[in-house]
């Protein structure tokens, strides 16, 4: 099962510049243990016990997970996954 | 530091027509009291479009984009053979320089590696109303260096 990932500008230097790559994974679960197998340090960088960390936007086909069934979310062959830094800020 | 790096960081500037800055500083008083944030995209340093968005966790101290709308945004800059130069938000009651919540938040979490290093941070002052002031912000590791915004007649 081919799944793109695409990865964002800070985490390029885990994934030896690459900003997109290919993994296998049944669901967003399985594919931090995917991504984390061919790039380590990758899955700490993205969960913390299981769970995709805040102000991390992870879609599935443009769609945030957050509003499927986050890292249960399934994943089919040819699905693009886009992991995007959220945007936030404060006044202090 | 190397030449090359010092003379591209001589020139860097953003520079923005009046009319889209103008669009800008509605965009953030129509938000007030609380902050308001878009994105700037263009090519080469030259804003061409300004993308008003939501805070979809609005407070006059706090903005954070909505996650399905940014995706959009940033699709869209990119399918218009532009890029996100820019990321901008307002602070209603404070000074145009970014606080420790907006340099915490343009890096990666737990880390100092910045998440959009190519975007200049643009924040505009509302602490007169009626004068709304902007200016830009590159932040990368550690460090936050000012950017000219220069606005262009239009």
């Amino acid at each position: 099962m081919a799944i793109k990932v695409r990865i964002p500008t800070p985490l390029q230097k885990l994934t030896n510049g690459n900003a997109e790559v290919e993994c296998s994974a049944k669901n967003v679960s399985e594919l931090l243990d995917a991504i984390e197998k061919d790039y380590p340090g990758m899955k700490d960088r993205l969960s913390e016990d299981g769970r995709v960390r805040r102000f991390i936007n992870i879609y599935v086909n443009e769609e945030d997970i957050r509003f499927m069934e986050k890292e249960a979310t399934v994943l089919k062959d040819g699905d693009t996954i886009s992991i995007v830094p959220a945007i936030a800020g404060g006044e202090f | 530091m190397r030449i090359a790096e010092y003379r591209d960081r001589l020139m860097l500037m953003l520079k923005i027509k009046k009319n889209d800055l103008q669009v800008l500083f509605d965009h953030c008083l129509a938000g007030y009291p609380n902050e308001a944030c878009g994105m700037l995209g263009g090519k080469n340093g030259m804003v061409e479009k300004v993308y008003c968005m939501t805070n979809a966790k609005p407070g006059p101290d706090y903005y954070e984009m909505d996650a399905e709308e940014q995706f959009r945004v940033m699709k869209s800059i990119r399918e218009s053979g532009l890029e996100m130069i820019g990321l901008f938000h307002s602070h209603p009651h404070g000074q145009a320089y970014p606080s420790k919540v907006d340099v915490n938040q343009a890096y990666w979490p737990g880390t100092e590696l910045p998440n959009y290093p190519d975007a200049v941070y643009v924040i505009a002052t509302l602490m007169d109303r009626a004068k709304p002031v902007a200016r830009g912000f590159s932040i990368e590791e550690g460090k936050v260096t000012e950017v000219p915004v220069v606005v262009a007649e239009s």
